[in-house]
C-alpha cells in the first residue's frame, strides 16, 4: 500500500495547471497531501521506489487507489513531514542510492535506442508520476520528435520544470539539449535549454542547484562500462556550441547570443582556454560599439582612451527611463552592451591590463543601467587596487557634467552603491595626493550620495565617509578617526550643475553631520526592520570610527562644537572666493549663528534617545544591532546606568539566542581593544552576561574578556578589574524558579537545571581564573616578596595574619576571601577548583599569604573549618574531617607540598644557624644537598602550578645566596627557557620580572609605567601562544576581523573556528608600537611572542578542554611537554592517590652550559633534551654601568676555582655584578696569587 | 580545522561578497528551491536548517511580504512569507540586509507574478519550473542581476532585455 499511495501523492503533486479535471477520487487525497506539508521534492526524495515502476507499466496507469489507501499513506507520512528538514537528511541516502540506480538506467536507454520506451502522449497527459529517469528519457524522446508542436508543450510545461527540481543535470542529457537547442525553434522550450545547459557547464560536484541531490553523474559512466557519458565528454561540445552563438551577430538571433553568454559565464573559471574565449568575445562585442563613440579610440593607449570614453554624448536618458521605441539598433545595441558587461562582471578581475579597464570605464556611459552597474562594480574593485589609473581613465565623467553625475539619478540602487564605493576609493587614494582636484571631485560625488532616496545608498555613503573600508590594521584605525572627523567637520554643498534645477531648498551647504543624523533618526521610524537593522548598524560603525578617533586622540574632536558654524564659515567664504571648484571645505572657526545652537553632542544625544527607543522593536536581531550600538556609542565619560539596565532587561529576554548574546560579548571585546581604558566599564557589563544568561554564552569567550581587561586595566584599574570578575563568585545561588529579579543584574536567572549548570561551570571558571591570575592583579610574587623571610613564622596567629595580609595587599586579601569562602561554600566542582586556586596563591605569593592559605588548608584537612569559619571561631571542638568538604584527597597533596617548603625552610634556617654558630663554610657537599632539595622541590611545585624555575626559591629568600653559591661553582645556568624562538615560549612572569629587575630607569624616563607594558608583553606573549589553538581566541578574532561567514549554530553544535589574520598584529601593534624600547627589554631573553608550537598547558584540559586564559599560563613547546611529563611520572608514584587530577604543569626546560656536568644531577629533563642545546641569556651577567669600589668585610674562603679569597679590610674594584655575586678585583694579588674572581655580594661593602 | 582547509576556505570566504543562498521553504519547513553561492558543500545542511528554523519560529502569523531580518556574524538574513512560501535570503558585505531587502523584493514580485497572486503551495509547484528560470535571471552567480519585472519577463521568454 505504501508504493501505490506514493505513486498518488506524487501524482497529486506533479499534477499540472492543465489538469483542469482532477477526478472526485484524487481529491482528498490531494488535500491530505498538501495538509501533511509534502512537496514535489519530499515526495521524489523520501519514496521514489514506485516511480520507475509505474512508468513503465504503462497500462497500469489507470488503476486508481482507494481513498482509504491514499490517506493511510498521508498518515504514515505525516511524522516524517513534522521532521522537516532534519529528517529528510536521513532519507537523503536512501534517496542517493535509489537516484543512482535510476541513473543507471537513465544510462542505459541512453545508450539503447529509445524505440521501445517511447510513450505514448495520452498517457503522459494523465498525469503520472515522474522520476529522474522519467524525465531524462522524455527529453531524449520529444528531442527526437521536435516537429510535432504536442512535443514542445510537453517540454516547456512538463519536462522541464520538473528536471528542475533536481539538483545536478546528467551530462547523457547534453546530446539531446543540443539537438534541441539547434533544431527548436520555441523561445520557451530554449529559454530551458539555455539553463540546464549552464547547470552542467557549472556543475563541479559543487553545484549551486540545490533541490534534490544527484549522483556523481562522472562517477556512475565511469560504474557503467558500457561507456557512459561524462561532463569531460559533453562540456567541450556544449561550449563549442555556445561560443558560436555568442559570436553570431545576426540581428534576430541577438536574445539567444546574450543567453549563449550567460550560459558560458556559468563554467568554472579554471578552464583558461574558454575563459580567453569568453574575454575574447566580451571585448568583441564591447570592441564593435566603439564605432559609436564620436572620437575613435586611437591606440592601446588607455590615457587617451579615456578621452574617448568621457566625451560618448548622453544617449543613456532613453534607456534609463525605460522609454519604448527608440531606433532598434541603439536597443540592440543597448541589449549587447548589457550581455557583455555582465559576463564581465562574472569573469576574473583582470587588474593591471589596460585593455581590462577601458572595458569596464566604457559601461560608464552605457544606456542599459544594469550594465552600468556591472560596470561600476568592476571599476570600485580595481579601483580598490589601483586608485590612479582608475582615476585617471575617469577623471572627465567625474566632473560636474559628466556621466557620473547622472547615475546619482540612475534608477538602480546597486549602481549607486556601487558609485559610492568607487568614488570613496578614489577621493582616499593616497596615490592621488598630487591631485586634489580629482579626489575632490569623486569626494562631492560621495557626499551627494548622502542625500539619496535609497536607504541602501545612502548608508554605503555613510560607511565610506566613516572609513569602514580600510580593514589594514594601522592605516584603518586612521582612517577610522579622519572618518569620524570628516563627518563632523564637513559640509556638503552641491554643485551647480546638478541643483539648478532642483528646489532651492537644498542648496544651503549643510553639515554632513547634521544630514547623516536626520536620515537615521528618520531611519529608526520605520517599521521594515531591515532598515531598522541597517541603521543601528550603521550607528555602530559611527561608534566605531568615533572610538577611533579618541583612541587616535584627533585634536579638535571637541563635540561641543556648534554644527552650524562650519556651513556660516562657509557662506560668508562663498561670496569672496567661488574659485574653488569642489563643494567641499573645510573651516574651523566657530561663530555661531543665533537660535541655531545644535552641537554635535547634541545631536549625538538626540540620536541615542532614537536608538533607544528602538530597543522595543519585536525582532531580536534589530535589538542585538541596537545594543551593539549602544556598546559602541558609550563613550568613558558617561553614564553607563542606562546601557547596563537596558543590557540586563534584554539578557532577560528568553528569545535572544546563544548566537547573538556571545555575539555582543564579542562587541565588548572588540569595543575593549579600541578603547582600552574602558575595561572596568567593559567588565561591568560582561558580569550582566555571566549573572544573567549563563547557559547561553560561551565561558571562554568571557575568560578571555576578564583577562584581556584585567591587563588593559592598568596598574591602577587591576584591583577593580578583579573585582568584577569575583562578584561572579559573590553571587547566591541560583534560585529555582525564582523570576522576580528579572531585572535586577545582581540577581542570577539559572531558572533551569541547564542554565544552573552553566552557571556552575562559570563559577568554576571564574574561581580558577582568579587563582591563576590574582597574583598578577595584586602584583604579589613569592620572587619579589619584600617581607623578610622570618616575618610570616611570627605571625602564626590567625588574626594577625590577616589583618596583616589585607593591609599590605587588599587586592589579593579580598581573593584569598573569596575563594577560601568557595573552598567550603561550593558545589563539589566548584571547591575543587578553589582548592587547586589557592594553591596556586599559596604558592606564588610570600609570606604572609602562603602562611594563611597553608594554615586554612590545614585547618579544612582537620576539620572544623566550616563552623570556625561560620560562627566567628566560636568552634565547638568536634571535629568534622575533610568529610565535610569531600576535599580529602585533593588537600593532602597540596599540603604536602607547602609541608615540605616550610620543612626544608626550617632545616634550611638550622643548618644556616649552625653554620654561623661554628663560623664554618658550607661545604661542597651540603651545598649539593641543599641544592638537590631545591630542584626537587621546584619539580614538584611546579606540578601544581607554573613559577619561574630562575627566580622561584622554594627554600625561601634566605637559601639565594648559597644556591648561588652552588650553582656558580659549578657552573650551572638557572634558566628560565631557551632562547630559540622556535620552541619555548616561557611563563609571562618571567617577562614581567625581568623587565622591572634591570630597567627601571629605562622605563621611568618615558614616563610610561612599565607594570603596564609588561602586561601588554604579557598579553601579547600569550594571545601569541594561545594563537590559533584557543577558539575562544579564534572566535574573537574572527568577530573583529569581521570575518565569519560560516554555517551558524543551529543546536549548539561545535562551531567552526574560522582562522583570520590582524588581530593579534593590529593589537601589538598599535598598543605597542610606542614603546619599541621596552618592549625590546621585555622580550630579550624570551622567545617571540609569535613562535607558535603552542601547546595547551595540561590544566586547561582538565576544564574539558576549555583553554582558560592566564596570565602564567606557560606554553611549553611539545618537546619540552613530553620530558616534563617524564619528570613528573616521576612523582607520580610517590604521590598516588591523587582522585584529582594531577596538574602536569612541565617544568621549564633547564639549561647547562657544561654538559658533564649534568650527571651529577637528577634531572628529569636531561632524557629527553639530548638534543637541543639550550641556551640561556637570562642569567647573562648583568653589568653594571661603571666601576665601583668597595672593601671586603670578612673573610671569605673561596669555593671553587672561579671564587676569590678575601680578607676583611680589602680594597675591591667591583667589576660586575652576577647574582648575589660580584666579580671582583683586588688591588695586589692575595696568598694564593689570584687577582680576580667571584666574592658574595654581602661580604663587600661599596663604596 | 587543518591549515590547509583554512587557507582553502579562507580564499573562498574573500570573495564572498555576494548572496549566498537564496531559499524557498513551504510552512512546515520543507525545501521547495535553494540555491547556494560560495557556501560549502559541508556547511549547507547547517544553513539549511538554521534558516528553517529561523521561519519556523518567527514566520508564524506574519503578513505578506512583511521583512524580517537576522545576522549571524557577518552575514546578513532577510526573509518573508508569500502566501504558503516562506523565501529566505543569506548574504554577505555589498549584500547587507537593505540589498536584500531588495532583492527578495523583485523575487517575491516575480513569484507574484508568475502566480498571479501570493502562492499556495500547491500553485508554486505548478509553476516551478517558471520561477528557477525567473531566479535565474533575478541571482546570476551570487550577484544580484536584473530587477526590472518587464525586463525578467521578456528574459525568461527569451526576449532581448530591451525590446524594439
Amino acid at each position: 500500500s505504501k508504493i501505490v499511495a506514493g505513486r498518488k501523492l506524487v501524482g497529486s503533486i506533479v499534477r499540472t495547471s492543465h489538469d483542469l479535471s482532477p477526478s472526485p477520487v484524487t481529491d482528498p487525497s490531494l488535500a491530505m497531501a498538501e495538509s501533511s506539508g509534502k512537496t514535489l521534492m519530499d515526495l521524489i526524495s523520501a519514496d521514489p521506489t514506485p516511480v520507475p515502476a509505474q512508468s513503465t507499466s504503462s497500462s497500469s496507469s489507470s488503476s486508481t487507489p482507494s481513498p482509504a489507501a491514499a490517506s493511510a499513506a498521508s498518515s504514515m507520512h505525516q511524522p516524517m513531514s513534522t521532521k522537516t528538514t532534519l529528517g529528510e537528511k536521513k532519507s537523503k541516502r536512501a534517496t542517493l542510492m535509489q537516484i543512482q540506480s535510476d541513473t543507471i538506467s537513465v544510462a542505459k536507454a541512453a545508450l539503447n535506442p529509445v524505440k521501445a520506451n517511447i510513450m505514448p502522449q495520452r498517457q503522459r497527459q494523465r498525469k503520472k508520476p515522474v522520476s529522474y529517469t522519467q524525465l531524462a528519457r522524455s527529453i531524449h524522446e520529444l528531442a527526437a520528435t521536435l516537429d510535432q508542436k504536442s512535443s514542445q508543450k510537453q517540454l516547456v510545461n512538463h519536462v522541464f520544470p520538473k528536471l528542475a527540481v533536481y539538483n545536478s543535470v546528467d551530462p547523457s542529457l547534453a546530446p539531446s539539449l543540443l539537438m534541441l537547442n539547434q533544431q527548436c525553434e520555441d523561445r520557451n522550450v530554449l529559454r530551458y535549454v539555455y539553463y540546464y545547459l549552464a547547470r552542467i557547464l557549472s556543475d563541479t560536484g559543487l553545484s549551486p542547484g540545490g533541490g534534490i541531490p544527484t549522483p556523481n553523474w562522472d562517477a556512475l559512466a565511469d560504474i557503467d562500462a558500457g561507456g557512459g557519458v561524462t561532463r569531460a565528454d559533453v562540456v567541450p561540445r556544449i561550449v563549442n556550441q555556445l561560443t558560436s552563438e555568442a559570436s553570431n551577430s545576426e540581428v534576430e538571433f541577438h536574445a539567444r547570443r546574450l543567453q549563449a553568454l550567460k550560459a558560458l559565464t556559468y563554467s568554472p573559471s579554471e578552464n583558461s582556454e574558454l575563459l580567453s574565449k569568453l574575454y575574447e568575445i566580451v571585448f568583441g562585442l564591447l570592441d564593435k560599439f566603439k564605432d559609436y563613440f564620436p572620437v575613435p579610440c586611437r591606440s592601446t593607449d588607455y590615457i587617451s582612451c579615456r578621452f574617448q570614453v568621457a566625451d560618448v554624448p548622453h544617449k543613456r536618458k532613453k534607456g534609463v527611463f525605460g522609454t519604448k521605441g527608440g531606433d532598434k539598433e541603439s536597443i540592440i545595441r543597448s541589449n549587447l552592451q548589457y550581455a557583455a558587461m555582465s559576463a564581465l562582471r562574472r569573469l576574473p578581475l583582470d587588474p593591471g591590463n589596460p585593455v581590462f579597464l577601458h572595458r569596464a570605464a566604457q559601461g560608464v556611459s552605457f544606456a542599459d543601467p544594469v550594465a552600468v552597474r556591472h560596470s561600476l562594480e568592476i571599476l570600485a574593485e580595481l579601483a580598490a587596487r589601483d586608485p590612479y589609473t582608475v582615476a585617471m581613465t575617469l577623471e572627465k565623467l567625474a566632473s560636474p557634467a559628466g556621466a557620473l553625475q547622472d547615475i546619482l539619478h540612475l534608477h538602480d540602487v546597486l549602481a549607486r552603491v556601487a558609485l559610492a564605493r568607487l568614488c570613496h576609493g578614489i577621493s582616499r587614494a593616497r596615490a592621488l595626493d598630487e591631485r586634489p582636484d580629482i579626489r575632490a571631485q569623486f569626494n562631492s560625488i560621495l557626499y551627494q550620495l548622502l542625500l539619496d532616496p535609497s536607504e541602501r545608498v545612502c548608508y554605503e555613503a555613510i560607511l565610506c565617509i566613516l572609513g569602514k573600508y580600510d580593514n589594514t590594521e594601522r592605516h584603518g584605525m586612521d582612517e577610522r578617526a579622519s572618518g569620524w572627523y570628516r563627518l563632523t567637520r564637513e559640509i556638503l554643498k552641491l554643485p551647480e550643475a546638478t541643483s539648478k534645477d532642483k528646489s532651492n531648498k537644498a542648496k544651503r551647504p549643510q553639515p554632513l553631520i547634521k544630514l547623516v543624523m536626520r536620515r537615521l533618526e528618520s531611519s529608526f521610524r520605520s517599521f521594515s526592520r531591515p532598515v531598522l537593522h541597517a541603521a543601528a548598524r550603521v550607528v555602530q560603525e559611527m561608534g566605531k570610527s568615533r572610538a577611533a578617533a579618541f583612541a587616535m586622540g584627533l585634536e579638535d574632536i571637541d563635540e561641543s562644537v556648534h554644527v552650524n558654524a562650519f556651513s556660516d564659515a562657509l557662506d560668508d567664504a562663498e561670496t569672496n572666493d567661488s574659485s574653488h571648484p569642489e563643494g567641499i571645505r573645510r573651516t574651523s572657526s566657530i561663530s555661531a549663528g543665533p537660535g541655531r545652537n545644535e552641537t554635535i553632542a547634541s545631536l549625538l544625544a538626540s540620536l541615542m534617545e532614537v536608538v533607544r527607543t528602538t530597543v522595543a522593536c519585536e525582532c531580536v536581531y534589530v535589538r542585538g544591532m541596537v545594543v551593539k550600538a549602544l556598546i559602541w556609542m558609550q563613550s568613558p565619560h558617561e553614564s553607563l546606568d542606562e546601557l547596563k539596565s537596558i543590557i540586563a532587561s534584554e539578557l532577560s529576554d528568553p528569545a535572544w539566542p546563544a548566537s547573538l548574546v556571545n555575539d555582543v560579548l564579542l562587541t565588548l571585546h572588540a569595543r575593549f581593544k579600541a578603547t582600552p581604558d574602558m575595561a572596568v566599564i567593559l567588565l561591568e557589563i560582561a558580569r550582566i552576561f555571566a549573572t544573567k544568561v549563563p547557559g547561553k554564552i560561551d565561558a571562554d569567550v568571557l575568560q578571555l574578556l576578564w583577562k584581556t581587561c584585567l591587563v588593559g586595566a592598568g596598574p591602577d584599574g587591576k584591583h577593580t578589574a578583579l573585582e568584577a570578575v569575583t562578584i561572579v563568585l559573590d553571587l547566591p545561588p541560583p534560585q529555582p524558579g525564582s523570576m522576580s529579579g528579572l531585572t535586577s543584574i545582581d540577581r542570577v536567572s539559572a531558572s533551569d537545571p541547564k542554565s544552573a549548570l552553566a552557571l556552575q561551570k562559570l563559577v568554576q571558571a571564574a574561581v580558577w581564573f582568579l587563582g591563576e591570575n590574582a597574583n598578577y592583579a595584586a602584583s604579589e610574587y613569592a620572587w619579589e616578596s619584600a617581607t623578610p623571610p622570618g616575618t610570616a613564622l611570627m605571625m602564626l596567629d590567625a588574626d594577625k595574619m590577616v589583618a596583616a595580609a589585607s593591609s599590605r595587599n587588599p587586592t589579593l586579601a579580598g581573593a584569598l576571601t573569596r575563594l577560601q569562602r568557595c573552598a567550603f561554600s561550593g558545589s563539589w566542582e566548584v571547591r575543587i577548583v578553589a582548592i587547586q586556586a589557592l594553591t596556586t596563591i599559596a604558592i606564588r605569593s610570600g609570606e604572609p599569604f602562603r602562611l594563611q592559605i597553608y594554615e586554612f588548608l590545614n585547618t579544612l584537612a582537620e576539620g572544623g573549618v566550616q563552623s570556625q569559619l561560620s560562627e566567628m571561631h566560636l568552634s565547638n571542638g568536634e571535629d568534622q574531617g575533610v568529610s565535610g568538604t569531600g576535599l580529602g584527597v585533593l588537600i593532602t597533596p597540596m599540603l604536602k607540598v607547602l609541608d615540605e617548603m616550610y620543612q626544608g625552610q626550617d632545616e634550611l634556617i638550622k643548618e644556616i644557624r649552625n653554620h654561623d654558630n661554628a663560623n664554618k663554610e658550607w661545604k661542597d657537599e651540603e651545598l649539593k644537598k641543599l641544592y638537590e632539595t631545591h630542584e626537587r622541590l621546584l619539580d614538584f611545585v611546579s606540578l601544581f602550578c607554573y613559577i619561574p624555575r630562575a627566580k622561584y626559591l622554594p627554600l625561601g629568600p634566605i637559601s639565594a645566596k648559597l644556591i648561588d653559591t652552588y650553582r656558580t661553582k659549578h657552573n650551572i645556568t638557572a634558566s628560565s627557557g631557551s632562547t630559540d624562538p622556535t620552541v619555548v615560549a616561557t611563563g609571562i612572569s618571567d617577562l614581567i620580572y625581568e623587565s622591572t629587575q634591570p630597567a627601571p630607569a629605562a622605563s621611568n624616563s618615558s614616563g610610561l609605567d612599565d607594570d603596564l607594558v609588561n602586561a601588554w608583553a604579557a598579553n601579547l606573549g600569550d594571545d601569541g601562544l594561545l594563537g590559533n589553538n584557543a577558539p575562544a581566541m579564534s572566535r574573537v578574532n574572527d568577530f573583529i576581523a569581521g570575518g565569519g561567514t560560516d554555517a551558524p549554530d543551529v543546536d549548539e553544535e561545535n562551531v567552526f573556528s574560522r582562522p583570520s589574520v590582524g588581530y593579534d598584529d593590529m593589537w601589538a601593534k598599535t598598543l605597542l608600537e610606542t614603546n619599541d624600547q621596552e618592549e625590546d627589554d621585555v622580550r630579550s631573553g624570551s622567545s617571540s611572542p609569535d613562535s607558535t608550537g603552542s601547546v595547551e598547558s595540561s590544566i586547561s584540559s582538565h576544564f574539558g578542554g576549555m583553554n582558560y586564559p592566564s596570565l602564567f599560563s606557560s606554553k611549553p613547546s611539545s618537546s619540552s611537554q613530553t620530558t616534563g611529563k617524564s619528570g613528573g611520572s616521576k612523582y607520580q608514584s610517590t604521590y598516588e592517590g591523587y582522585s584529582s587530577p594531577i596538574r602536569e604543569e612541565p617544568p621549564p626546560p633547564y639549561s647547562y652550559s657544561e654538559p658533564q656536568s649534568r650527571e651529577s644531577f637528577e634531572n628529569p629533563m636531561a632524557a629527553g633534551s639530548g638534543s637541543r642545546s639550550y641556551e640561556s641569556d637570562d642569567e647573562e651577567p648583568r653589568k653594571s654601568t661603571g666601576t665601583r669600589f668597595g672593601t671586603a668585610l670578612y673573610d671569605f674562603t673561596a669555593g671553587g676555582d672561579d671564587e676569590l679569597n678575601l680578607t676583611a679590610e680589602e680594597e675591591l674594584e667591583i667589576e660586575y655584578e652576577v647574582d648575589g655575586w660580584f666579580y671582583v678585583k683586588k688591588k695586589r694579588p692575595g696568598r694564593d696569587g689570584k687577582m680576580a674572581g667571584l666574592v658574595p655580594v654581602l661580604y663587600v661593602n661599596q663604596s | 580545522m587543518p591549515k590547509e582547509h583554512r587557507e582553502e576556505y579562507e580564499g573562498i570566504a574573500e570573495e564572498e561578497s555576494m548572496i549566498l543562498a537564496v531559499l524557498f521553504a513551504n510552512s512546515v519547513g520543507n525545501v521547495l528551491i535553494e540555491r547556494f553561492n560560495g557556501v560549502p558543500a559541508e556547511e549547507r545542511l547547517t544553513w539549511r536548517s538554521f534558516l528553517v528554523k529561523l521561519g519556523a519560529e518567527n514566520l508564524k502569523g506574519v503578513k505578506n511580504e512583511e521583512l524580517l531580518v537576522a545576522c549571524h556574524k557577518s552575514v546578513y538574513i532577510v526573509y518573508t512569507m508569500l502566501g504558503d512560501v516562506s523565501i529566505f535570503l543569506v548574504g554577505k558585505d555589498e549584500y547587507d540586509e537593505l540589498a536584500l531587502a531588495e532583492a527578495i523584493f523583485i523575487i517575491t514580485g516575480a513569484v507574484k507574478d508568475i502566480c498571479g497572486k501570493p502562492p499556495t503551495e500547491r500553485v508554486f509547484l505548478d509553476k516551478y519550473g517558471r520561477i528557477c528560470l525567473c531566479l535565474d535571471e533575478i541571482v546570476w552567480n551570487g550577484l544580484l542581476e536584473n530587477t526590472d519585472k518587464d525586463r525578467i519577463k521578456r528574459l525568461i521568454r527569451l526576449k532581448p532585455p530591451s525590446e524594439f
